[in-house]
Protein backbone atom coordinates (compact mmCIF):
# COMPACT_ATOMS: atom_id res chain seq x y z
CA UNK A 1 0.00 0.00 0.00
CA UNK A 2 1.42 3.73 -0.71
CA UNK A 3 3.04 4.95 2.05
CA UNK A 4 3.76 1.48 3.48
CA UNK A 5 7.90 1.89 4.87
CA UNK A 6 8.80 -1.54 5.69
CA UNK A 7 7.90 -4.74 4.01
CA UNK A 8 5.75 -6.37 6.26
CA UNK A 9 7.18 -10.25 5.30
CA UNK A 10 10.70 -9.52 5.26
CA UNK A 11 11.23 -6.21 6.96
CA UNK A 12 12.80 -4.35 4.02
CA UNK A 13 13.04 -0.78 3.25
CA UNK A 14 10.33 0.34 0.68
CA UNK A 15 11.72 3.78 0.35
CA UNK A 16 14.45 5.20 -0.36
CA UNK A 17 13.91 9.05 1.28
CA UNK A 18 15.74 11.82 2.37
CA UNK A 19 14.64 12.29 6.14
CA UNK A 20 13.67 15.81 7.72
CA UNK A 21 11.62 16.13 11.13
CA UNK A 22 8.40 17.60 10.58
CA UNK A 23 7.04 17.56 14.28
CA UNK A 24 5.41 20.17 15.88
CA UNK A 25 5.64 21.85 18.94
CA UNK A 26 2.82 21.50 21.70
CA UNK A 27 1.95 24.24 24.02
CA UNK A 28 0.83 23.22 27.68
CA UNK A 29 -1.27 25.08 29.54
CA UNK A 30 -2.86 24.69 33.09
CA UNK A 31 -6.03 26.41 34.78
CA UNK A 32 -6.19 26.49 38.16
CA UNK A 33 -2.88 24.65 38.61
CA UNK A 34 -4.89 21.72 37.00
CA UNK A 35 -3.08 20.31 33.88
CA UNK A 36 -4.87 20.09 31.14
CA UNK A 37 -4.39 18.15 27.72
CA UNK A 38 -3.96 20.42 24.78
CA UNK A 39 -4.07 19.94 21.03
CA UNK A 40 -1.19 20.51 18.45
CA UNK A 41 -2.09 23.22 15.53
CA UNK A 42 -2.25 21.86 12.33
CA UNK A 43 0.81 21.80 10.36
CA UNK A 44 1.01 21.09 6.65
CA UNK A 45 4.33 21.01 4.77
CA UNK A 46 5.60 21.19 0.87
CA UNK A 47 8.27 18.83 1.00
CA UNK A 48 11.52 20.06 -0.54
CA UNK A 49 12.74 19.16 -3.97
CA UNK A 50 14.64 16.15 -4.06
CA UNK A 51 18.64 16.79 -4.60
CA UNK A 52 20.33 15.11 -7.67
CA UNK A 53 23.89 13.89 -7.03
CA UNK A 54 26.09 12.40 -9.62
CA UNK A 55 27.16 8.74 -9.83
CA UNK A 56 30.87 8.91 -9.17
CA UNK A 57 31.39 5.06 -8.23
CA UNK A 58 29.68 2.68 -5.60
CA UNK A 59 29.80 1.42 -2.21
CA UNK A 60 28.98 -1.76 -0.89
CA UNK A 61 27.92 -1.72 3.11
CA UNK A 62 28.53 -4.58 5.17
CA UNK A 63 25.58 -4.45 7.62
CA UNK A 64 26.87 -6.43 10.86
CA UNK A 65 30.18 -4.55 11.10
CA UNK A 66 29.31 -0.96 9.30
CA UNK A 67 32.89 -1.73 7.06
CA UNK A 68 32.42 0.83 3.87
CA UNK A 69 33.69 -0.84 0.80
CA UNK A 70 34.14 2.01 -2.10
CA UNK A 71 34.59 1.00 -5.42
CA UNK A 72 35.49 2.70 -8.52
CA UNK A 73 33.03 2.41 -11.06
CA UNK A 74 33.01 1.17 -14.27
CA UNK A 75 34.28 -2.18 -14.21
CA UNK A 76 32.98 -5.57 -13.24
CA UNK A 77 33.16 -6.50 -9.57
CA UNK A 78 33.92 -10.33 -8.44
CA UNK A 79 32.33 -10.72 -4.78
CA UNK A 80 33.49 -13.50 -3.05
CA UNK A 81 36.37 -14.57 -0.77
CA UNK A 82 40.38 -14.66 -0.82
CA UNK A 83 41.89 -17.83 -1.71
CA UNK A 84 45.77 -17.84 -2.23
CA UNK A 85 46.30 -21.54 -2.37
CA UNK A 86 43.79 -21.35 -5.33
CA UNK A 87 44.92 -17.68 -6.95
CA UNK A 88 40.83 -16.43 -6.14
CA UNK A 89 41.78 -12.48 -5.42
CA UNK A 90 38.08 -11.32 -5.64
CA UNK A 91 37.65 -7.77 -5.90
CA UNK A 92 35.09 -7.79 -2.80
CA UNK A 93 36.79 -9.67 -0.39
CA UNK A 94 34.11 -10.77 2.31
CA UNK A 95 36.22 -13.55 3.79
CA UNK A 96 37.13 -10.52 6.23
CA UNK A 97 33.47 -10.13 7.37
CA UNK A 98 32.96 -13.71 8.05
CA UNK A 99 32.24 -14.39 4.74
CA UNK A 100 33.80 -18.12 5.39
CA UNK A 101 30.97 -18.57 8.54
CA UNK A 102 28.03 -16.90 6.23
CA UNK A 103 29.00 -19.08 3.34
CA UNK A 104 30.19 -16.85 0.99
CA UNK A 105 31.90 -18.93 -1.69
CA UNK A 106 35.27 -18.00 -3.12
CA UNK A 107 33.51 -17.30 -6.37
CA UNK A 108 30.10 -15.65 -5.66
CA UNK A 109 28.78 -13.17 -7.70
CA UNK A 110 29.36 -10.52 -10.05
CA UNK A 111 28.72 -6.99 -10.02
CA UNK A 112 29.00 -4.57 -12.69
CA UNK A 113 27.66 -1.66 -15.12
CA UNK A 114 25.39 -1.87 -17.62
CA UNK A 115 23.39 0.58 -19.91
CA UNK A 116 20.65 0.55 -17.50
CA UNK A 117 22.81 0.48 -14.27
CA UNK A 118 23.97 -1.65 -12.29
CA UNK A 119 23.98 -5.72 -12.47
CA UNK A 120 24.48 -8.57 -9.86
CA UNK A 121 24.76 -11.94 -11.36
CA UNK A 122 24.97 -15.00 -9.45
CA UNK A 123 27.61 -17.22 -10.35
CA UNK A 124 26.52 -20.39 -9.17
CA UNK A 125 27.08 -20.14 -5.34
CA UNK A 126 26.30 -22.90 -3.11
CA UNK A 127 24.29 -20.80 -0.52
CA UNK A 128 23.36 -18.12 -3.15
CA UNK A 129 22.57 -14.22 -3.72
CA UNK A 130 19.83 -12.34 -2.79
CA UNK A 131 18.25 -8.83 -3.78
CA UNK A 132 16.17 -7.46 -0.90
CA UNK A 133 15.44 -11.24 0.04
CA UNK A 134 14.44 -12.73 -3.45
CA UNK A 135 17.04 -15.18 -4.65
CA UNK A 136 18.61 -14.90 -7.64
CA UNK A 137 18.80 -17.92 -10.20
CA UNK A 138 22.34 -18.71 -11.49
CA UNK A 139 23.98 -16.64 -14.42
CA UNK A 140 20.99 -14.12 -14.47
CA UNK A 141 22.52 -10.84 -14.33
CA UNK A 142 19.90 -8.31 -12.26
CA UNK A 143 19.34 -4.33 -12.07
CA UNK A 144 20.10 -3.44 -8.37
CA UNK A 145 19.39 0.08 -6.84
CA UNK A 146 20.61 2.56 -4.58
CA UNK A 147 19.62 1.05 -1.15
CA UNK A 148 18.97 -2.44 -1.65
CA UNK A 149 19.66 -5.27 0.29
CA UNK A 150 22.44 -7.43 -1.63
CA UNK A 151 23.07 -11.11 0.24
CA UNK A 152 25.41 -13.34 -0.26
CA UNK A 153 25.06 -16.81 1.63
CA UNK A 154 24.14 -15.29 4.93
CA UNK A 155 25.90 -12.28 4.53
CA UNK A 156 24.14 -8.70 4.52
CA UNK A 157 25.44 -5.79 2.48
CA UNK A 158 23.57 -2.65 1.36
CA UNK A 159 24.33 -1.42 -2.31
CA UNK A 160 24.88 2.30 -2.45
CA UNK A 161 25.65 4.47 -5.28
CA UNK A 162 27.98 7.64 -4.55
CA UNK B 1 8.42 25.49 30.07
CA UNK B 2 4.99 25.39 32.39
CA UNK B 3 3.97 22.29 33.75
CA UNK B 4 1.39 20.21 32.39
CA UNK B 5 0.85 17.31 30.10
CA UNK B 6 1.32 16.87 26.63
CA UNK B 7 -0.22 15.50 23.53
CA UNK B 8 2.38 15.96 20.81
CA UNK B 9 1.34 13.63 17.29
CA UNK B 10 3.27 13.30 14.05
CA UNK B 11 2.74 11.70 11.09
CA UNK B 12 5.59 9.74 8.51
CA UNK B 13 3.90 12.29 5.95
CA UNK B 14 1.60 15.03 6.73
CA UNK B 15 1.16 15.74 3.16
CA UNK B 16 -0.26 12.92 0.85
CA UNK B 17 -0.48 12.16 -2.61
CA UNK B 18 -4.19 12.05 -4.48
CA UNK B 19 -4.33 8.69 -5.76
CA UNK B 20 -7.40 6.78 -6.01
CA UNK B 21 -5.65 3.55 -4.04
CA UNK B 22 -5.97 3.49 0.11
CA UNK B 23 -2.96 4.65 1.50
CA UNK B 24 -1.23 3.99 4.66
CA UNK B 25 0.15 6.79 7.33
CA UNK B 26 2.04 5.78 10.63
CA UNK B 27 1.35 8.43 13.54
CA UNK B 28 3.53 8.28 16.10
CA UNK B 29 1.49 9.69 19.99
CA UNK B 30 3.92 10.88 22.42
CA UNK B 31 2.18 11.19 25.79
CA UNK B 32 4.49 13.15 28.50
CA UNK B 33 3.90 14.86 32.19
CA UNK B 34 6.28 17.57 32.66
CA UNK B 35 6.66 18.99 36.34
CA UNK B 36 3.19 17.61 37.27
CA UNK B 37 3.98 14.66 39.41
CA UNK B 38 5.84 16.73 41.41
CA UNK B 39 2.68 19.16 41.60
CA UNK B 40 0.76 16.21 42.66
CA UNK B 41 -0.17 14.56 46.60
CA UNK B 42 1.32 10.67 45.83
CA UNK B 43 -1.31 7.79 45.98
CA UNK B 44 -0.51 5.44 48.91
CA UNK B 45 1.56 2.27 47.58
CA UNK B 46 0.12 -1.41 47.87
CA UNK B 47 2.87 -3.81 46.98
CA UNK B 48 3.31 -7.42 47.04
CA UNK B 49 6.61 -9.28 46.32
CA UNK B 50 6.54 -12.72 45.21
CA UNK B 51 9.87 -14.38 45.15
CA UNK B 52 10.70 -17.27 44.39
CA UNK B 53 13.29 -19.19 46.87
CA UNK B 54 13.87 -22.52 44.98
CA UNK B 55 17.19 -23.53 44.96
CA UNK B 56 18.82 -22.47 41.71
CA UNK B 57 18.39 -19.10 43.42
CA UNK B 58 20.93 -20.29 46.46
CA UNK B 59 23.69 -18.07 46.81
CA UNK B 60 24.12 -14.14 45.14
CA UNK B 61 20.37 -14.60 43.78
CA UNK B 62 18.49 -14.80 47.13
CA UNK B 63 21.04 -12.70 48.78
CA UNK B 64 20.25 -9.60 46.28
CA UNK B 65 16.64 -10.32 46.36
CA UNK B 66 16.81 -9.77 50.30
CA UNK B 67 18.99 -6.44 49.99
CA UNK B 68 16.41 -5.36 47.33
CA UNK B 69 13.52 -6.04 49.26
CA UNK B 70 15.46 -3.92 52.57
CA UNK B 71 15.71 -1.06 50.23
CA UNK B 72 11.61 -1.28 49.09
CA UNK B 73 11.12 -1.27 52.73
CA UNK B 74 13.97 2.05 53.55
CA UNK B 75 11.95 3.56 50.70
CA UNK B 76 8.33 3.21 51.83
CA UNK B 77 6.01 5.05 54.21
CA UNK B 78 3.12 4.82 57.05
CA UNK B 79 0.99 5.09 54.02
CA UNK B 80 2.44 2.15 51.81
CA UNK B 81 1.03 -1.60 52.36
CA UNK B 82 3.70 -4.20 51.72
CA UNK B 83 3.45 -7.80 51.70
CA UNK B 84 6.11 -10.57 50.86
CA UNK B 85 5.31 -13.86 49.46
CA UNK B 86 8.06 -16.64 48.94
CA UNK B 87 7.17 -19.99 46.73
CA UNK B 88 8.86 -23.01 45.79
CA UNK B 89 6.88 -26.36 46.10
CA UNK B 90 4.56 -24.72 48.36
CA UNK B 91 3.96 -21.03 48.89
CA UNK B 92 3.81 -18.92 52.09
CA UNK B 93 3.15 -15.20 53.76
CA UNK B 94 6.34 -14.02 54.87
CA UNK B 95 5.13 -10.38 55.47
CA UNK B 96 1.53 -10.50 55.70
CA UNK B 97 0.06 -7.20 54.22
CA UNK B 98 0.54 -4.06 56.77
CA UNK B 99 1.28 -0.81 56.93
CA UNK B 100 5.38 -0.13 56.52
CA UNK B 101 5.78 1.23 60.27
CA UNK B 102 8.62 -1.08 61.94
CA UNK B 103 10.93 -1.21 59.16
CA UNK B 104 13.48 -3.19 61.63
CA UNK B 105 11.05 -6.12 61.83
CA UNK B 106 10.11 -6.12 58.25
CA UNK B 107 13.72 -6.78 57.28
CA UNK B 108 14.50 -9.25 59.96
CA UNK B 109 11.69 -10.99 58.47
CA UNK B 110 13.04 -10.71 54.54
CA UNK B 111 16.57 -11.71 56.65
CA UNK B 112 14.59 -14.94 57.22
CA UNK B 113 14.43 -16.56 53.99
CA UNK B 114 16.07 -19.40 52.79
CA UNK B 115 16.04 -21.67 49.49
CA UNK B 116 15.39 -24.67 48.98
CA UNK B 117 13.16 -26.87 46.82
CA UNK B 118 11.31 -26.83 43.55
CA UNK B 119 9.09 -24.11 41.53
CA UNK B 120 5.35 -23.88 41.73
CA UNK B 121 4.43 -20.25 40.94
CA UNK B 122 0.92 -20.31 41.08
CA UNK B 123 0.30 -20.97 44.62
CA UNK B 124 3.04 -17.75 45.34
CA UNK B 125 0.55 -15.57 42.60
CA UNK B 126 -2.90 -17.46 44.54
CA UNK B 127 -1.53 -16.00 48.24
CA UNK B 128 -0.02 -12.56 46.31
CA UNK B 129 -3.41 -11.77 45.16
CA UNK B 130 -5.10 -12.49 48.77
CA UNK B 131 -2.50 -10.56 50.33
CA UNK B 132 -3.13 -7.46 47.92
CA UNK B 133 -6.85 -7.50 47.98
CA UNK B 134 -6.58 -7.30 51.76
CA UNK B 135 -5.41 -3.88 51.73
CA UNK B 136 -6.95 -2.80 48.67
CA UNK B 137 -8.89 0.55 49.52
CA UNK B 138 -10.21 3.30 47.45
CA UNK B 139 -7.07 5.05 45.57
CA UNK B 140 -3.91 3.85 45.58
CA UNK B 141 -1.60 2.21 43.18
CA UNK B 142 -1.17 -1.82 43.45
CA UNK B 143 0.83 -4.09 42.21
CA UNK B 144 2.07 -7.79 42.17
CA UNK B 145 6.30 -7.66 42.00
CA UNK B 146 7.25 -11.18 41.24
CA UNK B 147 10.75 -12.66 40.47
CA UNK B 148 11.20 -15.91 39.14
CA UNK B 149 14.36 -17.61 37.68
CA UNK B 150 13.01 -21.28 37.02
CA UNK B 151 9.93 -22.90 35.20
CA UNK B 152 6.69 -23.68 37.26
CA UNK B 153 5.22 -26.62 36.36
CA UNK B 154 2.00 -27.64 35.18
CA UNK B 155 0.22 -24.65 36.66
CA UNK B 156 1.31 -22.05 34.37
CA UNK B 157 -2.69 -21.84 32.85
CA UNK B 158 -3.39 -21.14 36.83
CA UNK B 159 -0.53 -18.42 36.84
CA UNK B 160 -2.29 -16.37 34.09
CA UNK B 161 -5.94 -16.84 35.52
CA UNK B 162 -4.73 -15.89 38.76
CA UNK B 163 -3.27 -12.19 37.35
CA UNK B 164 -6.06 -11.29 34.96
CA UNK B 165 -7.93 -11.55 38.20
CA UNK B 166 -6.16 -9.23 39.76
CA UNK B 167 -5.52 -7.02 36.06
CA UNK B 168 -9.45 -6.47 36.28
CA UNK B 169 -8.93 -5.30 39.77
CA UNK B 170 -6.67 -2.31 38.77
CA UNK B 171 -3.71 -4.71 40.52
CA UNK B 172 -0.74 -4.33 37.99
CA UNK B 173 2.17 -7.24 37.37
CA UNK B 174 5.60 -6.77 37.60
CA UNK B 175 7.34 -10.02 36.37
CA UNK B 176 11.05 -10.32 36.27
CA UNK B 177 12.67 -13.11 35.03
CA UNK B 178 16.33 -13.86 36.04
CA UNK B 179 19.00 -16.20 34.31
CA UNK B 180 18.40 -18.44 31.39
CA UNK B 181 16.04 -20.85 32.48
CA UNK B 182 12.61 -19.07 33.40
CA UNK B 183 9.47 -19.59 30.93
CA UNK B 184 9.56 -15.84 29.30
CA UNK B 185 6.46 -16.83 26.95
CA UNK B 186 4.25 -17.21 30.41
CA UNK B 187 6.20 -14.24 31.80
CA UNK B 188 5.37 -12.10 28.44
CA UNK B 189 1.35 -13.56 28.59
CA UNK B 190 1.06 -12.66 32.07
CA UNK B 191 2.19 -9.19 32.34
CA UNK B 192 0.29 -8.34 28.58
CA UNK B 193 -2.41 -5.78 29.94
CA UNK B 194 -2.43 -2.51 31.17
CA UNK B 195 -0.51 -1.90 34.34
CA UNK B 196 1.65 -4.38 33.79
CA UNK B 197 5.53 -5.18 32.53
CA UNK B 198 8.06 -8.03 32.08
CA UNK B 199 11.67 -7.95 32.56
CA UNK B 200 15.01 -9.80 31.97
CA UNK B 201 17.70 -9.52 34.38
CA UNK B 202 20.70 -11.15 33.22
CA UNK B 203 22.87 -10.47 36.56
CA UNK B 204 21.72 -10.46 40.24
CA UNK B 205 23.42 -7.06 40.44
CA UNK B 206 20.80 -5.59 38.71
CA UNK B 207 18.19 -6.69 40.95
CA UNK B 208 18.39 -3.81 43.40
CA UNK B 209 18.32 -1.35 40.97
CA UNK B 210 15.14 -2.77 38.99
CA UNK B 211 13.32 -2.88 42.43
CA UNK B 212 14.32 0.58 43.04
CA UNK B 213 12.92 1.71 40.30
CA UNK B 214 9.65 -0.39 40.12
CA UNK B 215 8.92 1.77 43.69
CA UNK B 216 10.29 4.80 42.15
CA UNK B 217 7.76 4.26 39.26
CA UNK B 218 5.02 3.27 41.49
CA UNK B 219 5.44 6.60 43.34
CA UNK B 220 5.21 8.83 40.20
CA UNK B 221 1.84 7.84 39.13
CA UNK B 222 -0.57 10.62 39.28
CA UNK B 223 -2.76 9.92 36.59
CA UNK B 224 -5.17 6.45 36.81
CA UNK B 225 -7.59 4.81 34.49
CA UNK B 226 -6.33 6.26 31.47
CA UNK B 227 -7.79 5.85 28.57
CA UNK B 228 -7.18 6.61 24.68
CA UNK B 229 -9.66 6.60 22.00
CA UNK B 230 -9.05 7.08 18.36
CA UNK B 231 -12.07 8.24 16.29
CA UNK B 232 -11.74 8.14 12.19
CA UNK B 233 -12.78 9.96 9.45
CA UNK B 234 -15.27 8.01 7.06
CA UNK B 235 -13.12 5.36 4.83
CA UNK B 236 -10.47 5.61 7.36
CA UNK B 237 -9.37 3.23 9.81
CA UNK B 238 -7.33 2.14 12.48
CA UNK B 239 -5.14 -1.11 11.16
CA UNK B 240 -2.73 -1.38 14.63
CA UNK B 241 -2.17 0.48 17.88
CA UNK B 242 1.21 -0.56 19.29
CA UNK B 243 2.82 1.00 22.67
CA UNK B 244 6.39 2.09 21.39
CA UNK B 245 7.76 3.60 24.82
CA UNK B 246 8.60 3.03 27.65
CA UNK B 247 8.86 -0.12 26.12
CA UNK B 248 7.23 -2.20 22.58
CA UNK B 249 3.93 -3.98 23.38
CA UNK B 250 0.82 -4.54 21.66
CA UNK B 251 -1.75 -2.66 23.41
CA UNK B 252 -5.58 -5.02 22.65
CA UNK B 253 -7.68 -2.29 21.24
CA UNK B 254 -11.59 -2.71 20.95
CA UNK B 255 -13.71 -1.27 18.35
CA UNK B 256 -16.58 0.90 21.07
CA UNK B 257 -17.93 1.57 17.61
CA UNK B 258 -18.16 2.53 14.16
CA UNK B 259 -14.94 4.25 13.07
CA UNK B 260 -13.94 4.55 17.24
CA UNK B 261 -11.52 2.61 18.54
CA UNK B 262 -10.26 2.63 22.16
CA UNK B 263 -7.97 0.69 25.00
CA UNK B 264 -7.51 1.16 28.63
CA UNK B 265 -3.81 2.16 29.72
CA UNK B 266 -4.00 1.91 33.36
CA UNK B 267 -1.81 4.11 35.57
CA UNK B 268 0.53 6.98 33.93
CA UNK B 269 3.97 6.55 35.97
CA UNK B 270 5.03 10.18 35.43
CA UNK B 271 8.68 8.93 35.16
CA UNK B 272 7.90 7.09 32.14
CA UNK B 273 7.42 8.74 28.71
CA UNK B 274 4.80 7.20 26.69
CA UNK B 275 4.37 7.09 23.06
CA UNK B 276 2.28 4.87 20.57
CA UNK B 277 2.75 4.45 16.60
CA UNK B 278 -0.35 3.93 14.72
CA UNK B 279 -1.11 2.70 11.49
CA UNK B 280 -3.96 4.30 10.07
CA UNK B 281 -5.28 3.29 6.35
CA UNK B 282 -6.11 7.01 4.73
CA UNK B 283 -8.92 6.78 1.74
CA UNK B 284 -8.99 8.27 -1.11
CA UNK B 285 -9.51 12.04 -0.37
CA UNK B 286 -9.81 15.24 -3.14
CA UNK B 287 -7.06 17.48 -3.11
CA UNK B 288 -7.37 20.08 -0.33
CA UNK B 289 -7.06 19.80 3.84
CA UNK B 290 -8.82 17.30 5.68
CA UNK B 291 -9.10 15.89 9.10
CA UNK B 292 -7.81 12.40 9.22
CA UNK B 293 -8.67 11.40 13.40
CA UNK B 294 -9.15 12.59 16.85
CA UNK B 295 -7.21 11.42 19.55
CA UNK B 296 -9.17 11.53 22.86
CA UNK B 297 -7.07 10.79 26.29
CA UNK B 298 -9.28 10.73 28.99
CA UNK B 299 -7.82 9.88 32.80
CA UNK B 300 -8.57 10.62 36.40
CA UNK B 301 -6.35 12.63 39.15
CA UNK B 302 -7.18 10.82 42.39
CA UNK B 303 -5.15 12.87 44.06
CA UNK B 304 -7.04 15.84 43.23
CA UNK B 305 -10.37 13.95 43.48
CA UNK B 306 -10.69 14.88 39.96
CA UNK B 307 -12.52 11.77 37.46
CA UNK B 308 -12.39 11.92 33.72
CA UNK B 309 -10.18 15.01 32.83
CA UNK B 310 -10.02 14.96 29.00
CA UNK B 311 -7.44 16.29 26.08
CA UNK B 312 -7.75 15.63 22.46
CA UNK B 313 -5.69 16.56 19.65
CA UNK B 314 -6.99 16.38 15.86
CA UNK B 315 -4.58 15.29 13.48
CA UNK B 316 -4.95 16.82 9.80
CA UNK B 317 -3.83 16.09 6.29
CA UNK B 318 -2.87 17.75 3.49
CA UNK B 319 -3.76 16.02 0.06
CA UNK B 320 -1.83 17.44 -3.03
CA UNK B 321 -1.44 16.89 -6.44
CA UNK B 322 0.68 13.48 -6.72
CA UNK B 323 3.19 14.79 -8.70
CA UNK B 324 4.06 17.32 -6.18
CA UNK B 325 4.44 15.19 -3.33
CA UNK B 326 7.75 13.56 -2.36
CA UNK B 327 8.58 10.38 -0.37
CA UNK B 328 9.87 11.95 2.25
CA UNK B 329 8.97 10.19 5.86
CA UNK B 330 9.62 11.63 9.13
CA UNK B 331 12.80 9.94 10.73
CA UNK B 332 11.84 9.87 14.45
CA UNK B 333 8.34 8.37 13.51
CA UNK B 334 10.64 5.71 10.51
CA UNK B 335 13.01 5.08 13.67
CA UNK B 336 9.85 3.71 16.25
CA UNK B 337 8.60 2.12 12.87
CA UNK B 338 11.54 0.22 12.59
CA UNK B 339 12.09 -0.78 16.30
CA UNK B 340 8.36 -2.11 16.24
CA UNK B 341 9.06 -4.39 12.60
CA UNK B 342 12.21 -5.40 14.33
CA UNK B 343 9.98 -6.85 17.13
CA UNK B 344 7.37 -8.22 14.81
CA UNK B 345 10.22 -10.07 12.91
CA UNK B 346 11.58 -11.96 15.60
CA UNK B 347 7.96 -12.65 16.59
CA UNK B 348 7.68 -14.50 13.43
CA UNK B 349 10.66 -15.90 13.42
CA UNK B 350 9.78 -17.68 16.51
CA UNK B 351 6.17 -19.05 15.33
CA UNK B 352 8.31 -20.26 11.99
CA UNK B 353 10.49 -22.44 14.50
CA UNK B 354 7.66 -23.63 16.39
CA UNK B 355 6.01 -24.21 12.81
CA UNK B 356 9.24 -26.11 11.85
CA UNK B 357 10.15 -23.75 9.04
CA UNK B 358 13.77 -23.02 10.40
CA UNK B 359 14.97 -21.39 7.05
CA UNK B 360 12.13 -18.73 7.10
CA UNK B 361 12.67 -18.33 10.73
CA UNK B 362 16.55 -17.89 9.94
CA UNK B 363 16.04 -15.53 7.44
CA UNK B 364 13.20 -13.18 9.54
CA UNK B 365 16.04 -13.07 12.21
CA UNK B 366 18.34 -12.03 9.87
CA UNK B 367 15.99 -9.43 8.28
CA UNK B 368 15.67 -7.97 12.40
CA UNK B 369 18.88 -7.82 12.84
CA UNK B 370 19.34 -5.61 9.51
CA UNK B 371 16.54 -3.36 10.97
CA UNK B 372 18.50 -3.29 14.37
CA UNK B 373 21.88 -2.29 12.82
CA UNK B 374 19.73 0.99 11.02
CA UNK B 375 18.37 1.90 14.50
CA UNK B 376 21.57 1.68 16.37
CA UNK B 377 21.30 -1.10 18.59
CA UNK B 378 24.60 -3.00 17.34
CA UNK B 379 25.19 -5.39 20.26
CA UNK B 380 21.28 -6.71 20.01
CA UNK B 381 22.00 -6.93 15.96
CA UNK B 382 24.98 -9.26 16.69
CA UNK B 383 22.86 -10.89 19.13
CA UNK B 384 20.04 -11.83 16.61
CA UNK B 385 22.26 -12.57 13.71
CA UNK B 386 24.47 -14.92 15.74
CA UNK B 387 21.20 -16.56 16.91
CA UNK B 388 19.75 -16.68 13.35
CA UNK B 389 23.12 -18.57 12.20
CA UNK B 390 22.71 -21.16 14.81
CA UNK B 391 19.64 -21.39 14.23
CA UNK B 392 20.93 -22.39 10.46
CA UNK B 393 23.29 -24.73 11.30
CA UNK B 394 21.71 -26.60 14.21
CA UNK B 395 18.17 -26.14 13.93
CA UNK B 396 17.81 -24.95 17.57
CA UNK B 397 17.40 -21.72 19.46
CA UNK B 398 19.41 -20.93 22.61
CA UNK B 399 17.38 -20.24 25.57
CA UNK B 400 19.46 -17.17 26.43
CA UNK B 401 19.51 -15.86 22.88
CA UNK B 402 15.82 -16.50 23.01
CA UNK B 403 15.07 -14.25 25.94
CA UNK B 404 17.62 -11.60 25.09
CA UNK B 405 16.13 -11.42 21.41
CA UNK B 406 12.55 -11.52 22.64
CA UNK B 407 12.88 -8.94 25.47
CA UNK B 408 15.62 -6.75 24.02
CA UNK B 409 13.88 -5.70 21.07
CA UNK B 410 11.00 -4.67 23.38
CA UNK B 411 13.08 -2.82 25.07
CA UNK B 412 12.56 -4.80 28.30
CA UNK B 413 16.26 -5.23 29.24
CA UNK B 414 18.04 -4.81 32.71
CA UNK B 415 18.87 -0.90 33.04
CA UNK B 416 20.40 -0.58 29.39
CA UNK B 417 17.24 0.89 28.27
CA UNK B 418 15.60 2.33 31.07
CA UNK B 419 14.96 6.13 29.75
CA UNK B 420 15.10 9.27 32.42
CA UNK B 421 13.31 12.63 32.07
CA UNK B 422 15.58 15.23 32.59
Amino acid sequence: MNGTIFCSECGATLITEAPRRETTNALSRTIDGIPTVVEDGPHTVVPAPPTIAKASGICLVVINSGRRITLESGEELLVGRKDNQRGIYPDVDLGLDGGYDAGVSRRHAIISPSRKGYMLEDLGSSNGTFINSTRLAPQTPTLIAHGDELKFGTLILRFEIA
Amino acid sequence: MAPGIQLRSTLSRSVLPDVTEEQLIYVLLEVSAQGVPTTMPKLPLNLCLVIDRSSSMRGERLQQVKEAANRIVDLLSEDDCLSLVTFNDRAEVVIASQRVRNKVDLKRMIGGVEAAGGTEMATGMALALQEIQRALVGRGVSRILLLTDGRTYGDEGRCVEIVRRAQSRGVGLTALGIGNEWNEDLLETMSARENSRTQYITSASEIAQIFTDEVKRMHSVFAQDMQLRAEMRPGARLRSLDRVRPFIATVPVTEEKDLVWATNLGDWPGSDPQAFLLEVVVPSLAVGDHPLLRLTLRYSLPGMNLLNQEGNVVLRIGVRQAASVGYDVDVTVKHWLERLVAYRLQAGAWQDVAAGRIEDASRRLQMAGTRLFEVGDVDLAHTVQDEATRLLRSGQTSAEGRKRIKYGTRGLMGGETQEREA
